[in-house]
């Protein structure tokens, strides 16, 4: 159980910045994913927290105590690369032991430790193999497993479910979330994919060029995102710029839109309207008044569920429901949407 | 495994890729025939095809063939030119290694300035004629009492081997990524432990097949040998020089050259098999 803690942290190769100021805290037993496109540093953050770059300014606490300086072998982490770099010339076995045998545990503890790990990860029966002879799931349980044993006091990972097919992510995302609660172990994961992210943590620190951009909860992040970048990073497709008219009434270019009143968003003001998709209702019956008038454009059948193209005059909203019925292209529609759900940028 | 060898062979080859296959071998294996008939003939004079006289036919005159019986006794000095031989190898290629290893993780993972050029400057020793680099060197060691002596000849073998070495390993580093050697650092393992249970044992395919090359180049050096040796110090290639130097092909020189070819033939063999079923095997592939 460690809290870690980042203060203005900054990481500069050269002439570049790869990491501009960052302030992080994450709670011990926290499940935190790192989220940007790649190149925005989000790698070079967890590698300062592992241990294997130093910063160029800035500290890096575990627990409130400076590790900053502190070599890698020392830091107690772990980490689970995005290949899983497994010594392919050692079995499951001896790969899982290394931590141990290189620190200079005691072989009877090793021994212990290792029948409890494999347990864990339900790795028995696989303990002479080879990694070349594993699938990518076990290869991962593995590298897990590897780390654990350790006890690391953070374990950190690179895009964990990256590598994996659909069927075996979920089966992955669920045994990571169960050991991660089961250990209290606080975890920082990397991730490029916002559905990997949501999906998998507690809380999401969204980074662009270096920089904090937001960091919340997953669902914070997709209903409320703090700017445009994010709102369009986490997947948002229906952005209409629109004007306040009254504190709970914005005209857009598709009509009026109504609106929970906010703070800071007064009449007269230039804002950005997001709508998710899911909030919006599709109504085929036309109702007597309110909402805005569309025409189905395109239908995308998804087994599930199910998104129309709406096109609303100067901009096509995106509408996703479930797929209980099929609304027919060129079917006029009106959309109606909950002010609840509205989110003002 | 020859066998099964053999029939993968002879149904998946085309009539063509066959003949090509027994060309590429005539052209390995067809310099070997004339010595091998020439170490066991009695008498082979010009124009004749094949050895007027055969050692079959002498047996009451001579216990062994007259090229054999030669070699292995002791005034061929064949045995001290291998024993020598084996050793500058041994002792080159464990040098050879030691400098090549870290210059070639720097080269295959750092960026530096000058750095092309750098890797081009390595390559001049195998562009500048032995026989320059020889006579030069041959001077310096005189002066410096190197000249015939042990040192003297494995500092100058190292010259023309370092750059092939660096190739092979820079080549084999830049397959071989960093997190295994960080992952090993996050586990905890120190340095020397990093390099001993992470980093030698995935390179070793590498690493046998770059001493292995080195191994066979020093075993070949004559010319910086011949020079540097100044004739106190006898191995294969100059004991075999020495043979041949008067431009005919005895029985006896037959019989060298082929011992001559026997440590390098043993060594491939080794290898062979140990690259293949103690690195690869396990470990990698499929």
């Amino acid at each position: 159980m460690t809290k870690v803690q980042l203060n203005a942290v900054r990481k500069q190769f050269g002439a570049f910045v790869a990491i501009e100021n960052i302030d992080l805290d994450i709670e011990s037993g926290e499940l935190v994913a790192l989220l940007g496109p790649s190149g925005c540093g989000k790698t070079t953050t967890l590698r300062m927290i592992a241990g294997l770059e130093r910063p160029s300014a800035g500290a890096i606490l575990f627990d409130g105590k400076d590790v900053s300086e502190q070599p890698v072998q020392d830091r107690n982490v772990g980490m689970v690369f995005q290949r899983y770099a497994l010594f392919p010339h050692m079995t499951v076995e001896k790969n899982v032991t290394f931590g141990l045998s290189v620190r200079g545990t005691p072989r009877e503890e090793i021994g212990a430790r290792l029948e409890e790990i494999l347990d864990v990860v339900q790795l028995t029966q696989f303990r002479h193999r080879f990694p070349a002879q594993l699938s990518g799931g076990q290869m991962q349980r593995v590298a897990i497993a590897r780390t654990l044993i350790t006890k690391p006091s953070v374990l950190m990972m690179d895009e964990p479910l990256a590598n994996l097919d659909t069927k075996l992510r979920g089966e992955m995302r669920r045994f990571i979330r169960d050991l991660q609660q089961r250990f209290g172990i606080t975890t920082i994961f990397v991730t490029h994919d916002q559905v990997e992210a949501m999906e998998l943590a507690d809380r999401v620190a969204v980074i662009f060029n270096g920089h904090l951009a937001q960091y919340d909860a997953p669902a914070k992040l997709y209903q409320q995102p703090a700017s445009l970048d994010v709102a369009d990073f986490m997947g948002a497709s229906n952005i209409v710029p629109g004007r306040m008219k009254s504190d709970d009434l914005v005209e857009t270019a598709i009509g009026e839109i109504r609106v929970a009143p906010r703070a800071g968003f007064e009449t007269g003001k230039d804002v950005q309207v997001m709508l998710r998709g899911e909030a919006v209702d599709l109504l085929t019956d036309p109702p007597a008044q309110g909402g805005v008038a569309g025409r189905v454009v395109a239908r995308d059948f998804f087994g599930a569920s199910v998104n129309y193209s709406v096109d609303c005059g100067t901009h096509q909203i995106t509408v996703s429901e479930q797929a209980r019925r099929l609304v027919d292209v060129g079917t006029s529609v009106r959309l109606n949407i909950d002010p609840e759900r509205v989110w003002l940028l | 495994m020859a066998k099964k060898f053999n029939i993968a062979l002879s149904s998946r080859l085309s009539p063509f890729q066959k003949f090509y296959l027994l060309v590429i071998a005539g052209f390995i294996l067809g310099p070997f025939i004339p010595l091998v008939i020439q170490s066991f003939a009695f008498r082979w004079a010009w124009p004749d095809l094949l050895p007027g006289t055969w050692w079959l036919e002498q047996r009451e005159k001579a216990m062994a063939p007259l090229a054999w019986d030669y070699v292995l006794s002791p005034y061929s000095r064949v045995w001290e030119a291998t024993v020598n031989t084996v050793f500058i190898g041994t002792i080159v290629t464990a040098i050879c290694l030691a400098i090549c290893l870290p210059a070639a993780r720097v080269l295959a993972r750092e960026k530096f300035r000058g750095k092309s050029a750098f890797e081009f400057f390595l390559s001049l020793p195998l562009i500048v004629p032995e026989a320059a680099i020889g006579i030069a060197l041959l001077m310096m060691f005189i002066r410096l009492g190197l000249a015939g002596s042990y040192v003297g000849i494995i500092l100058a073998h190292l010259i023309p081997t370092i750059p092939y070495m660096v190739r092979m390993l820079t080549a084999v580093y830049q397959g071989l990524g960093r997190d295994f050697e960080e992952q090993a650092m996050i586990l905890g393992a120190n340095r020397w432990q990093v390099l001993r249970l992470v980093t030698l044992p995935m390179l070793l395919p590498g690493v046998v097949a770059g001493a292995l090359f080195t191994f066979l180049v020093s075993t070949n050096i004559f010319l910086l040998t011949f020079f540097l040796g100044q004739g106190q110090i006898v191995t294969l290639p100059t004991l075999l020089f020495s043979k041949i130097a008067g431009g005919t092909l005895d029985a006896s020189a037959a019989g060298i050259t082929l011992i001559v070819t026997l440590p390098g033939i043993i060594l491939l063999i080794i290898s062979e098999r140990f690259i293949k079923e103690e690195a690869f095997g396990k470990g990698f592939g499929n």
